[in-house]
């Protein structure tokens, strides 16, 4: 309870201040936030165009908030088990890439789904095995690999897999794609996240593990002290390994609702930043699972309702990463003011 | 070509080093130090920003704003990190994300505050300040020996910069008071602060001072990477930089090597790939090797590495 206090506190306290830096370059920042939630399909535009309306935008809003349900899954999972996962961006591209490939041989939605999850289990089960075998720090590690797989996908795809015309990545097929493009309905045009469901559904499971089952009795014991779980007789290197391999495999989802759902192909030479936004998520959550979710709802409508805001106010659309990372700062900070209380 | 490679190799090696001679000023106070990455990136962006100001009023033709511009990218560099002091040594966050968090908000912030200085000062719509070409120094004499003589050869003046705050960096902290104070605050703050010394001011300065270098750091790789000030300049560069401290055991000598190989590895692949005649996409391939380099390099010393003692600890005076 105390947890989502501080939450709600880091989040007024920024929003506040975004208020503040709005105010000050002149803009009207009740009319600004307005128009955060009128671009998320939260509230009703002056008008709209032909074959839209507010639920057509809130369905890409939900589109846009799956991944991050995923990726901020995945910091939390970490987290829980004492890794503090930075690596969520490369093992989502790791997963982009897999499942790009794969789909050109088979296009199918369950094989995407699949092949993201063990591709970003790979590497996710890699860090954690550099970390038990070697002591290689977890965060300097993932960040290498964050590099590396970022050039390698880079290379590939400028190599062989570039769209000439839209200097990407080709576009995955539309039977293997996990968002229904332009679906017709009525007289509305819009996008279905297929893999919304499951995030909410691997939310909850997630929660379900942590609190009832002895693994997560496990991952909690070994993140809070790894010498305290070993005298009590836990497997401590098995339990990291499987935590840095399962939350791998989260943001390895993340990467396909992202690079197979939400967009359909792959820009070279970008870190998707939502690897990084997700750590904000996850922070602001209190790393619970459900926590997790709203936190997504939270910060999407940020980034999300940005570009009907910066349009509408001409303000730069920096402002929203500003503003999450303005979040971010004060949610460090409220895990301090809770832990000093105890 | 072998002229190439030591040229390039030393513009990108030596920026490195004095970033992670920042880091080691900091880790070796006791305070982990991800936040590099922001610091260079922070100390870059206000640079940049004195230099393209000061080229308006001084022209283009002045070296006054380059050097002008070095000394505001320490000191904003420094102002930067002390954020990071805050949370870190007031605050008592966790210094790993404490770390991250800082990276994140330097970003938002530099990318936010240059297109809006950009539109309000110079009136532009563009997301970088240019900064223009860098003049380059080649010693005569020195220059003309054969081999070694490239060192000498079209230097960046902030390689200049950075040997001599390198050598002064040094100095203090292996031959000065305050030194050998910052190392015992790494390694056993209580007994540092039985001794009479007062642990938080000592950690401040620390974190402050590698928030300066690394802002030499910054405005370097403005100034050799792309000539201009981008949100591009965060690379992971600052990560590096924390590679080669590890790897060089958190002393400023061991981490100069780290530094160098690098710095050779990178410039060393480009010329392979340029003098093979492959295409261009076939240099991101040779972008990876300093990465997998520093992983193979952290497998095998991780475990003989001796970091300081209390590195990461919050100190509590309370606490024993």
């Amino acid at each position: 309870m105390k947890k989502l206090f501080l939450s709600c506190l880091a989040i007024v306290i920024s929003l506040l201040f975004g208020a503040l830096i709005l105010w000050l370059m002149g803009k009207d920042p009740v009319a600004a936030y307005m128009n955060l939630l009128q671009g998320s399909g939260l509230m009703h535009k002056v008008k709209y165009a032909g074959r839209q309306s507010m639920f057509t935008d809130f369905m890409s809003f939900i589109d846009a908030m799956t991944p991050m349900i995923f990726a901020s899954l995945s910091v939390a999972l970490a987290l829980k088990g004492g890794f503090f996962n930075i690596g969520v961006s490369g093992q989502m591209l790791a997963a982009g890439i897999a499942a790009h490939m794969l789909s050109g041989v088979i296009p199918s939605r369950v094989l995407v789904v699949l092949a993201g999850f063990l591709a970003g289990a790979v590497v996710g089960a890699l860090i954690g095995w550099l970390k038990c075998r070697f002591n290689v720090n977890e965060v300097v590690s993932s960040i290498m690999l964050n590099s590396v797989i970022m050039y390698l996908v880079t290379f590939y795809i400028n190599v062989f897999y570039i769209n000439p015309v839209s200097r990407q990545s080709k576009s995955i097929a539309d039977a293997a794609r996990l968002t229904l493009n332009g679906y017709r309905w009525e007289n509305l045009k819009m996008d279905i996240p297929l893999a919304f469901p499951l995030a909410v559904i691997t939310a909850l499971f997630l929660h379900w593990v942590l609190e009832r089952t002895t693994y997560g009795y496990e991952v909690k014991a070994t993140g809070l002290s790894p010498k305290a779980a070993y005298y009590a007789g836990m497997n401590v290197n098995r339990t990291a390994l499987m935590t840095m391999t399962l939350s791998g495999a989260l943001a390895g989802l993340a990467g396909v609702s992202y690079f197979c759902g939400y967009l359909a192909a792959i820009q070279p030479g970008v870190t998707p930043s939502m690897g990084f936004d997700a750590i904000a998520v996850s922070l602001l959550g209190g790393n619970n699972p459900v926590g997790c979710v709203l936190a997504s709802f939270l910060i999407t409508i940020i980034s999300k309702g940005t570009v009907y805001m910066s349009s509408r106010q001409h303000i730069e659309p920096e402002i929203a990463s500003l503003i999450t990372a303005f979040i971010l700062t004060f949610a460090a900070c409220s895990a301090v003011l809770d832990r000093r209380k105890k | 070509m072998l002229d190439m490679i030591i040229i390039d190799g030393l513009s990108f090696a030596l920026p490195l080093f004095i970033m992670a001679i920042g880091g080691i000023y900091s880790e070796k106070s006791g305070v982990t130090n991800l936040a590099l990455e922001g610091f260079q990136g922070f100390g870059a962006f206000t640079g940049a920003f004195a230099v393209v100001y000061l080229a308006g009023i001084f022209g283009t033709g002045s070296q006054i704003p380059y050097y002008a511009g070095f000394v505001c990218a320490v000191i904003g560099g420094g102002i930067f990190a002390l954020l990071h002091a805050l949370l870190c040594i007031r605050f008592k966050a966790d210094q790993v994300i404490s770390g991250v968090v800082m990276n994140i908000l330097a970003m938002a912030l530099t990318s936010f505050l240059t297109k809006s200085i950009n539109a309000s000062v110079f009136g532009s719509s563009a997301n970088k300040f240019t900064l223009g070409a860098s003049t380059r120094i080649t010693i005569p004499g020195l220059s003309d020996i054969p081999v070694v003589g490239a060192v000498f050869r079209d230097i960046y003046p902030f390689e200049i910069i950075i040997v001599i705050a390198a050598l002064v960096m040094w100095y203090v902290l292996y031959r000065t008071a305050y030194g050998m104070r910052l190392r015992a605050c790494g390694d056993n703050p209580h007994s540092a602060d039985a001794a009479g010394i007062n642990v938080y001011a000592v950690r401040t300065v620390a974190v402050f001072i590698s928030g300066c270098l690394s802002g030499i750091a910054g405005l370097s790789f403005a100034y050799s990477v792309s000539a201009n000030f981008s949100p591009d300049i965060y690379l992971g560069y600052g990560y590096l930089s924390i590679a080669a401290l590890i790897f060089g055991n958190w002393s400023i000598l061991p981490s100069l090597f780290a530094c160098l190989i690098f710095g050779f590895a990178r410039s060393g692949g480009a010329a392979i790939i340029h003098q093979l005649g492959l295409p261009s996409a076939y240099n991101d391939l040779v972008r990876i090797l300093p990465y997998v380099l520093t992983l193979l390099l952290l497998v095998f010393f991780s475990k003989h590495n001796h970091s300081p003692r209390a590195l990461g600890q919050v100190y509590d005076k309370g606490r024993r």
